[in-house]
């Protein structure tokens, strides 16, 4: 109950000393009166409308989350699909992806997902094995989506248990976005796929040494504290050999190296190398890193919002590979997002229909060109690829070379706990940084709540 | 202390007191017209010039929905809850307050009892039912509760209310062979009016400024409500949408400020009129 | 509220001495019950398909594994023990909670109860001081002053600027897991409105008279206060007290607003309602939600009963009225 409660209490006792009964001008009762009348039949109305919908063909719904850019082209792309498929009409539904998560965790536990559903990498488990999706196999082997211009190991990120339940949609790699002119004053070399923690440490150092003072007056950086990334500390486990998650119910790492990673990076922050705990903290889109404060010459970041960055710093930003463990990459090609079609779904093969649309269509291809990072599909990647420039290309271009440095292949789908263990990792690694626990505590701490989240 | 300084020392304070608290309003208001570089650089409370064109990017709204649409989902929402708080608080109210029947007083302690219920005790198999109903993602989990008398605590304020109203009209209405019905309609609910425009009044405020149960029931764009609009303007811009993001806070508080406005004597005297007493 | 205690007893007496026999008055009962019914019913409905059923759901839910996809699976108190002697973070959440009501109830009331003496010192302009200090509680409960808030206690913003030019380096509150909560305290108590209202009322409705004795008897103000005031005012404070308890320990919106969703930074700003939501719908674990809701409703009610035997010492009813 919302705190103004009691305020009204007052009224209760209208007959007290304290004067007669309030009343009200005719006009205030009026407008109270009106609005409520008004709404009565609005509401009756609009509910009929909304719940009746279009009857005279089949209605697919498709949820998917994202930004306004991504919002129109998909429906640029959903109305040519209509078009094509008279009948058929596709209700859409969007939204920024917290929400999005939660919206989607809800529907699923009594009417179903939606006919065709964007996913996480992080969600496959939970909605396959909780049958909220269902396997696409045979809509795949009738050729209803076609998967031969897709990669075939790239594809298994959607397997449940061996079985296909979702298609990626795109393909994402994680990547470093700096600042060359700080580089070159520094004297550092461009950073190379190569490249070590150790070369990433001393990069760093240099930086701070230089002395240089944010538009604020604050101390300035090498990079931002990716000791609360998830995505950072797997590829750190990578580059060492390890993997997040031995299974869908085991970690893959203990806490010594959990403790290593976290200590590390401890120091270099304790040493002003890298950015300090309340700007990490503040860090929540590219504006509120540090580098988009410009307090600190580096973020740890993917290929798909990086544009982003040289639009709001400059042609001196660039993407440069992970750091490595002596030159072994820990990076690899994961799904931004994946497509599934809802368990309950009363027209799978429209919804299959669909996704195979947005998937392998040249036209859709290029209407929705990078929006959800390199399509999947290498025939209108490339196709697409031709119209890049400037930041575009260049992400294209590293994914590129990174194929060719050589990376492992990609894992599984992480387990159903692993969207909780995500918000662990960074809330407690910034107990740490806020002095509340040492590398050694923080790493227990996660590993138990890792542990007991992969338990239920 | 001379009597000048009596008199006035206490405005003094009122005065200065309220510049403090509400310097927020005005801060919302003042950075809703800056221009984008100003908002987080400058303490200057005054913009150097109005950015009118927040205002016309906040009218856009969100994902393709414009501030109209969502005002429009946001007024339904909030008119409905009038209404059925109204009528069904007041129906229940009336039973409990005039008529007689077996278990009243166990039903009426239930009844106050709910009102300390913690919300989130309710709420997941609330969700369930009306998933199950396929209501989500429309607006009948946020009205029909509303009409069921959910919210005990407009039941309880209306029951005292009528408590102490005066029984002579209603026993000399039932002599001339009114029903309960007729009673209720013709004589209790308009003397009892100023209680059910309490009630009114704060179920419009309380449904207008609700988010927990807004975002959890409403999922598509179109059906948002300003506050999830807000919600999640915030989440999809920068910090250099912070002035037609303040803007759009502007409009979403502006019908409250207009419902304060309108009804504040009435509001401020019933509750000056409280004879509390525990 | 109060009415909780004392409706029981009497509905007992109902049941067993209602000693009108059956049969021959029969028809005149049901007579008269039948439009009670009628008028009930909308609510009836309510409370058992809204509050009674979803509760008895919900406290089997809390027994189970329930997590939104799969059936729920019986795991008996698992839940319970995992919540008190595992979860860190269950502790944590109380702790944030306790600390937050400790803080902003006192200070919100104390604000509250000031407010309302100066406005009754007021010869003139009572009313205009009482709609303005009572609006910041209309719309301090909206996301958009949440928003506000946010943008007033962050780094950069205007709390931290006005503090650094007197010489009080914080930073933004916002970031600060130190700081956080008082900023979520800071709001709520900002919005004392209600509590003032109730007040200024109980204020009006002591009797002059008393004072003017009390000053023919030379009390001074000080005096005044604490002889006169405060006694005849404790039910307004009690009735004020117990009800702030009740709704700071559901905070849930301002909280979710200014931390953006994750009760950061490092849970510090993570209240028990935030904690529960972030179980249940974000990590799917519904039957821990479940249990954490029914804890809640056993602490609150737990301590809503401590408050009314305490009362008994401290509050002071001038009459029979005190309930």
């Amino acid at each position: 109950m919302v705190s103004t409660t009691h305020a009204a209490v007052g009224v209760s006792r209208p007959r007290d000393k304290g004067g007669r009964p309030p009343r009200p001008s005719r006009r205030a009762v009026l407008a109270v009166a009106a609005v409520g009348l008004s709404t009565a039949l609005t509401g009756t109305l609009s509910a009929c409308s909304a719940a009746s919908g279009d009857t005279s063909g089949i209605t697919l719904r498709f949820s998917w989350w994202g930004n306004d850019d991504r919002a129109a082209r998909t429906e640029k792309a959903i109305r040519l699909f209509e078009k094509e498929h008279p009948g058929v009409t596709v209700r859409t539904s969007n939204g920024d992806f917290t929400s999005y998560l939660q919206k989607l965790a809800t529907q699923a536990a009594g009417g179903g997902v939606p006919d065709v559903v964007q996913l996480d990498y992080r969600q496959i488990s939970q909605y396959a094995g909780g049958k909220a999706i269902m396997p696409l196999d045979g809509v795949i082997e009738d050729r209803t989506i076609r998967t031969s211009d897709m990669d075939k190991d790239f594809l298994r990120t959607g397997t449940y248990q061996g079985r296909q339940f979702a298609l990626p949609m795109g393909r994402g790699i994680t990547g470093y976005a700096y600042d060359s002119a700080v580089y070159r004053q520094a004297g550092i070399p461009t950073p190379q796929p190569s490249w070590t923690w150790q070369d990433w440490a001393k990069a760093n150092k240099k930086i701070a040494a230089l002395g240089m003072k944010s538009p604020d007056g604050r101390h300035f950086t090498g990079a931002n504290d990716g000791g609360g990334n998830e995505d950072v500390f797997e590829t750190w486990l990578r580059g060492r050999g390890k993997n997040l998650y031995a299974d869908q119910t085991k970690l893959g790492f203990t806490e010594d190296d959990l403790t290593a990673f976290w200590s590390f990076l401890n120091t270099l922050r304790e040493e002003g190398a890298i950015a300090q705990a309340r700007d990490t903290v503040q860090a929540k889109s590219t504006e509120t890193s540090p580098i988009g404060r410009r307090l600190g010459a580096a973020d740890f970041t993917w290929d798909a919002p990086f544009p982003g960055y040289t639009a709001l710093l400059g042609e001196n930003i660039h993407f440069a590979p992970v750091p490595t463990t002596g030159g072994h990459q820990g990076t690899y090609f994961k799904p931004s997002m994946l497509l599934g079609i809802g368990s309950r779904s009363k027209h799978p093969k429209e919804a299959a229909q669909l996704i195979d649309f947005l998937l392998n269509d040249p036209r859709a291809g290029d209407i929705l060109g990078f929006s959800r990072s390199t399509p999947p599909n290498r025939k209108i990647a490339a196709r697409v690829a031709k119209t890049l420039e400037g930041a575009e290309r260049e992400i294209y271009d590293y994914a590129q070379t990174m194929e060719k440095y050589g990376l492992d292949i990609p894992p599984t789908a992480p387990p159903p706990g692993d969207l909780a263990i995500q918000t662990a990792f960074k809330r407690i690694h910034q107990r740490m940084i806020y002095g509340m626990a040492t590398p050694r505590e923080a790493a227990r701490e996660f590993i138990d709540e890792a542990n007991r989240e992969l338990r239920s | 202390m001379n009597i000048a300084t009596k008199r006035w020392l206490p405005h003094t304070v009122s005065a200065a007191a309220l510049l403090v608290l509400l310097y927020p309003l005005a801060w919302l208001l003042a950075t809703s017209l800056k221009p984008a570089d100003e908002v987080m650089t400058s303490l200057d409370l005054w913009p150097s010039h109005l950015e009118w064109s927040n205002y016309t990017t906040a009218l856009d709204g969100v994902s393709g929905v414009t501030v109209t649409h969502l005002l429009g989902n946001t007024l339904l929402i909030a008119g409905g809850a009038v209404l059925g708080n109204v009528l069904s608080c007041s129906l229940a109210a009336y039973a409990f307050a005039r008529l007689r029947f077996r278990m009243s007083k166990v039903m009426f302690a239930f009844m106050v009892a709910t009102l300390m219920l913690p919300h989130h005790v309710v709420l997941i198999p609330q969700y369930i039912i009306f998933n199950r109903l396929g209501l989500v993602d429309s607006f009948w989990p946020l009205i029909l509760p509303k009409f069921l008398a959910t919210e005990a605590f407009f039941v309880f304020l209306i029951v005292q209310f009528m408590r102490g109203l005066p029984r002579e009209l209603e026993e000399s209405a039932r002599i001339d062979g009114c029903g309960p019905f007729r009673t209720y309609w013709s004589i209790t609910l308009p003397l009892a009016r100023p209680a059910l425009i309490t009630t009114a009044i704060f179920t419009f405020i309380w449904t207008w400024n609700d988010f927990f149960t807004q975002m959890i029931y409403l999922f598509a764009p179109e059906k948002y409500t300003i506050t999830l609009a807000l919600s999640s303007f915030v989440d999809q811009s920068s910090t250099s949408a912070y002035g037609p993001m303040f803007a759009m806070s502007v409009i979403s508080v502006l019908p409250i400020v207009l419902f304060f406005f309108v009804f504040q004597r009435y509001l401020v005297q019933g509750m000056a009129t409280s004879g509390l007493k525990g | 509220m109060s009415t909780v205690s004392t409706t029981r007893a009497p509905a007992r007496t109902v049941r067993t001495t209602d000693p009108r026999p059956r049969r021959s008055k029969r028809r005149p009962v049901r007579e008269r019950q039948w439009p009670a019914y009628v008028f009930l019913s909308p609510w009836m409905i309510g409370a058992v398909v809204l509050t009674l059923v979803p509760m008895a759901v919900s406290l089997y839910l809390s027994f189970t594994d329930y997590n939104l996809f799969d059936p729920p699976h019986w795991v008996g108190l698992r839940n319970y023990r995992e919540m008190l002697t595992e979860d860190p973070r269950y502790w944590r959440s109380v702790g944030t909670t306790m600390l937050y009501v400790v803080v902003a109830v006192p200070l919100k009331l104390g604000l509250a109860l000031g407010v309302a003496m100066l406005l009754k010192s007021l010869s003139r302009g009572r009313g205009f001081y009482r709609s303005a200090f009572y609006a910041p509680s209309l719309l301090g409960a909206s996301m958009s002053i949440a928003l506000v808030w946010k943008a007033l206690f962050n780094d950069g913003g205007t709390v931290a600027g006005v503090l650094d030019a007197v010489g009080i380096h914080t930073g933004g509150w916002v970031g600060n897991p130190h700081l956080a909560v008082y900023g979520v305290v800071l709001l709520t108590v900002w919005q004392f409105g209600a509590p003032m209202v109730i007040f200024l009322a109980g204020l009006q409705q002591i009797s002059p008279d008393l004072y003017e004795a009390a000053a023919l008897d030379g009390a001074g103000r000080r005096r005044q206060f604490m002889s006169i005031t405060v006694p005849m005012l404790s039910p307004v404070v009690f009735f004020n007290l117990v009800l702030e308890v009740i709704n700071s320990f559901q905070v849930f919106t301002p909280a979710f607003a200014i931390s953006g969703g994750d009760g950061g930074p490092a849970d510090s700003t993570m209240f028990y309602t935030l904690y529960l939501y972030e179980r249940g719908f974000t990590a799917s674990h519904m039957g821990y939600a479940a249990a954490m809701a029914w804890l809640l409703l056993i602490a609150v009610g737990a301590i809503t009963l401590i408050l009314f035997r305490t009362s008994r010492s401290w509050v002071f009813y001038a009459d029979e009225e005190g309930r």
